[in-house]
């Protein structure tokens, strides 16, 4: 959202802290796995002294109602520290396992395994093969070098990543909440959002603040935000969900319930900060495998991220950058992945496991909740904007400012989100290859993929959309004998119908899904198709043919199926009261080629085509060097269409010379002629409804 | 092996040129122009002016003086024909002189370069055409027809004089920096118009492989004419678009009658001829150069066009 960008400013936040810590870090030990504890360490520590200073709004458990009431006090220091949203993603986390379980979940998810669940629920896998220590020499000069650079990186980051997360965390959030309704399902949905945002924020944050700020960095930030985002989820579309549900007296109760939990919670989360975080990343060398694995879905699902750069000294900052991801981040998000509610469809992402459901959902999600709004029951949208606007109000825009960022950033959200989604993709990609088919047409379109007839292997690649579902589900195309077209060179005449030649491009389809074992059919188009403005254009790029002898041989050279239409532009203009009767077939030189060629005839009947774009009159069209423009609808009708194969004719026992002698020509095109007309007589008495079929 | 070239400062001879100087076979080049190509050390310059009455005694003198192994008749205009009369008597009547003298001659092999714009751009067309397919030009435009015009003559040539290897090299339109002919003038804008709803399908040449198709043609053991065009065909519109400028769309009669009004005032930069080639297809078939010349082009037309921008930026 653009709060990640406008509303923080990262330098301040950001900067000020690093370069202490950069002094700090600079001295440590070299080694990486010997790196990895003293820092990770450092932020356990400082997560402690973080809720500390926060008023003990965790530990305390009789101020429980603390952290709700303080939550702007809370928020600012947030903005002040960097460290203490990371303290309280621990907290959140703590809470979530519960507290018995706190420590159990720190062991399961040693960092060996830690990512592993992300990708494969049930088993650790062989992903989490311990990786060996890898020095960090690199990563800490390059550390200490640059520190302007590493803020500007890191401020960068930041934005992406928090780009990434807000992405994230509305898919996650959009998906939970598919399956519920309520009145105030859009506001529940936006709280739900901002708060899983502002986690998955803090998650990065205190990943930045123990990274090195380096490029490759950004790529970990972006996924632990994504993860975090993506895990956070349920547990925050429940917990508002579940604010919401309950009244202001019963509120009451809740949090006195939460305050017994937290007080649970206290023992082992003391425990937990102070000893697991430090001790876990020795115990266990982290992954590096599967690391990359998730970071590189991450990335994919993220168009926020991808535009990190790539440095140079990759490699080993990356790795640095993974470790302490595993220190900090990643444990958090997949603790709490396990306690999720179904989170995500995204095949790549882990389904949760019910089974590792180990928290009732109402004691799921405690602290987390006190974050976006204390007076969350007469949730108006502004009151919603000054929820999220709070934690952030370490930026001077409050107020009028404030809320129109907020709505800005909901709106580009929910764009994004529109974008995101599957079914409105297909369709961007249709209007898409729509708009280069006008492009083309147009006679703009440019295209670089065209073989020597012209056609567009782009265009028709852009268009697929569009014509699997006009085969599919607009004219519902059903074929019937196509197993009798020969391989290699055959000559397959169809009848020709409508006013707009649709039926050659249908052809070449059909052909292309039934018979993908035959080479690319193309098809042959009279001049008066061919030479009109835009649509012959048109056709050309999608495979059209000017019909001439020359082309044909060329073609059927190339042992293609070539489809012909003999009735040429005579056919495709027949009124509709004479649809399906076939007219003259020209001069027979399709049987010509036959003869010349040895291709076989293969009669077709198409029914269906008549209908699509009947032809209701004619306007002279002479000005545009047509002959006539024809009359129809205006767009494609949706008749059934049904595309019938008939016994191929071969030219066995035929010498070419044949094609010279006119009687034999007439006679081939005569019973040509005979066997598609019966054919369509069949399917016309077997229609029983032009529309339905 | 002694060479000699007429129009060696023209586009084909820059192409051709440097290709003869760095053949350890060819011992000297024999420059038949009215100035000396700069920069090379295997030429012998005679200076010949082929639009003069006495052209064709001075290259009958100098050719059977120095006797030649080949004979390039690359003397051809590309530039914007500011005089037609002087275009017409070069590309015409000096082509006429060299034939004739090399018919006295009896040089062993000639090659003159011509253009697959002479098949014209028509509607019946076939998709590809061959050698073999009747020259129509462009009804409209001296630059087309003179070429066509020339093929003629070097065809009649032929026929008389089977002693003489003769290949026409039909080039498809040159791309490249250092050329200038009508296309890359046309490209070189930033703006392009196109006929509106027609896009019809082009082929160019990189200049890289225009020069060695014309230095293939010193050896090939063939005779006749082979289409040399680059890999692969684009659409006029993406032709524009690979060499950096925009396709502009304009409908056909409006486009018609602009062009001639500016052609009227003077103005006229755009030849009108070249609304056929932006109206139908014109693509030849380089199957016979690949086969028989052993030429295969290297670059696709889409490289030849982004040459083009490169060069202009």
């Amino acid at each position: 959202m653009t709060k990640g960008v406008l509303g923080n400013d990262p330098f301040q936040r950001g900067a000020a802290p690093r370069t202490g810590e950069v002094k700090d870090a600079a001295p440590d030990p070299k080694a990486a796995k010997k790196a990895a504890a003293p820092k990770s360490g450092k932020g356990a520590k400082s997560a402690g002294k973080a809720k500390s200073a926060k008023g003990g709004a965790p530990k305390s458990g009789p101020r429980a109602k603390a952290p709700k009431g303080g939550k702007g006090a809370e928020a600012k220091q947030a903005a002040a520290t960097p460290k203490t949203p990371a303290a309280r993603v621990h907290m959140f986390e703590a809470r979530t396992n519960g507290s018995g379980n706190a420590k159990h979940e720190q062991d399961v998810h040693a960092p060996g395994e830690e990512i592993s669940p992300l990708r494969e629920p049930s088993p650790p896998g062989p992903a989490s093969e311990p990786r060996p220590s890898r020095p960090q020499v690199l990563a800490d000069e390059v550390r200490g070098s640059r520190p302007q650079e590493r803020k500007v990186d890191r401020a960068l980051t930041e934005a992406i990543a928090s780009d990434a997360a807000e992405a994230a965390a509305k898919t996650a959030v959009d998906e939970l909440f598919e399956g519920r309704r309520g009145p105030d399902r859009d506001i529940e949905r936006v709280l739900a959002t901002e708060l899983v945002a502002e986690l998955a924020e803090s998650a990065v944050r205190q990943v930045l603040d123990d990274g090195n700020g380096s490029a490759p960095e950004r790529e970990v930030a972006t996924a632990v935000a994504t993860q975090v985002a993506e895990a956070t989820a349920g547990v925050a579309v429940d917990e508002v969900l579940d604010r919401h549900a309950i009244s202001p007296e019963e509120r009451a109760l809740t949090s006195a319930e939460d305050t017994d939990l937290d007080a649970d919670d206290e023992a082992t989360d003391e425990v937990w900060t102070a000893n697991a975080w430090q001790r876990d990343p020795k115990d266990v060398p982290p992954p590096e495998e599967p690391e990359e694995v998730w970071t590189a879905d991450a990335w994919s699902r993220d168009p926020g991220g991808t535009s990190a750069p790539e440095g140079p000294e990759e490699e080993d900052d990356f790795e640095s950058g993974v470790e302490r991801v595993e220190e900090n981040g990643v444990s958090i998000s997949v603790s709490i992945i396990e306690g999720a509610a179904p989170t995500d469809v995204e095949p790549e992402v882990e389904l949760p496991d019910e089974s590792h459901d180990e928290l009732p959902p109402s004691r799921r999600p405690l602290s987390l909740v006190s974050d976006p709004g204390e007076a969350p029951l007469e949730e108006t949208p502004e009151r919603d904007e000054r929820g999220y606007d709070r934690p952030e109000e370490s930026a001077p825009p409050a107020g009028f400012a404030g809320r129109a960022v907020g709505m800005l950033s909901l709106a580009k959200e929910i764009a994004g989100q529109a974008l995101a989604s599957d079914g409105l993709g297909r369709a961007m990609g249709a209007m898409h290859g729509l708009m280069e088919a006008v492009r083309t047409s147009l006679g703009t379109g440019g295209g670089s993929r065209l073989d020597d007839y012209g056609k567009d292997a782009g265009l028709v690649e852009n268009l697929q959309p569009v014509l699997d579902f006009l085969y599919e589900q607009y004219w519902r195309v059903s074929v019937e004998g196509v197993d009798q077209v020969p391989r290699g060179a055959a000559i397959l005449v169809a009848n020709h119908s409508g006013a707009l030649p649709y039926d050659g491009l249908v052809m070449s389809q059909a052909l292309q899904r039934e018979r993908p074992d035959l080479l690319e059919a193309r098809w042959l188009v009279e001049d008066q198709v061919f030479h009109a403005p835009m649509l012959g254009t048109l056709f050309n790029r999608l495979g059209a043919v000017r019909a001439s002898p020359e082309n044909a041989l060329r073609l059927l050279d190339e042992h293609r199926p070539l489809v012909v239409f003999p009735e040429g532009y005579q056919g495709a203009s027949k009124p509709f009261a004479e649809r399906y009767r076939l007219k003259r077939f020209g001069r027979g030189g399709f049987v010509k080629l036959a003869l010349r060629t040895g291709a076989p005839i293969v009669p077709v009947a198409i029914v269906g085509a008549e209908e699509t774009s009947p032809l209701l009159g004619r306007i002279p069209g002479g000005f545009l060097g047509f002959p006539s423009l024809p009359l129809t609808a205006p767009g494609p009708l949706p008749a059934k269409w049904t595309i019938r194969f008939g016994e191929p004719l071969t030219m066995e026992g035929l010498a070419p010379e044949a094609a010279d002698d006119l009687g034999e020509v007439q006679r081939l095109t005569e019973r040509t002629r005979e066997s598609i007309q019966s054919m369509l007589q069949a399917l016309l008495r077997e229609r029983r409804s032009v529309f339905a079929g | 092996m002694r060479i000699a070239v007429t129009g060696a400062n023209g586009d084909y001879g820059k192409l051709l040129l440097p290709r003869l100087e760095a053949d350890p076979g060819v011992e000297s080049i024999l420059v038949l122009d009215t100035k000396e190509p700069q920069g090379t050390r295997k030429v012998e310059f005679h200076r010949v002016d082929l639009t003069r009455y006495d052209a064709e005694a001075e290259l009958t003198d100098a050719l059977t003086e120095r006797p030649v192994d080949a004979l390039f008749h690359l003397a051809f205009l590309f530039g914007p024909i500011l005089n037609g009369p002087l275009a017409h008597e070069l590309e015409v009547i000096g082509t006429m002189n060299v034939l004739t003298a090399v018919g006295r001659a009896r040089l062993p092999r000639l090659v003159v370069p011509s253009l697959t714009v002479t098949y014209g751009a028509r509607g019946n067309n076939p998709a590809l055409l061959r050698e073999s397919s009747p020259l129509f030009g462009c009804p409209h435009s001296r630059f087309v027809n003179d070429k066509v015009e020339v093929e003629g003559q070097v065809r009649a040539f032929r026929e008389r004089h089977p002693d003489t290897r003769t290949l026409v090299l039909r080039f498809a339109p040159l791309l490249g920096k250092s050329l200038d002919n009508p296309v890359t003038r046309l490209l070189s804008h930033s703006v392009v118009p196109t006929l509106l709803g027609f896009d019809p399908l082009w082929q160019a040449v990189h200049e890289e492989d225009a020069g060695r198709a014309l230095h293939l043609a010193l050896r090939a053991d063939v005779a006749g004419e082979f289409n040399i065009v680059g890999r692969g065909v684009l659409p006029w519109s993406g032709l524009i678009r690979q060499a950096g400028a925009q396709p502009l769309p304009l409908p056909g009669p409006l486009f018609r009658g602009a062009l001639r009004a500016l052609g009227v005032v003077g103005a006229g930069t755009l030849p009108v001829a070249l609304l056929d080639y932006m109206h139908y297809s014109w693509v030849a078939d380089g199957e016979r150069a690949e086969s028989a010349l052993g030429f295969v082009p290297v670059h696709h037309v889409r490289d030849a066009a982004s040459a083009l921008r490169r060069s202009q930026s």
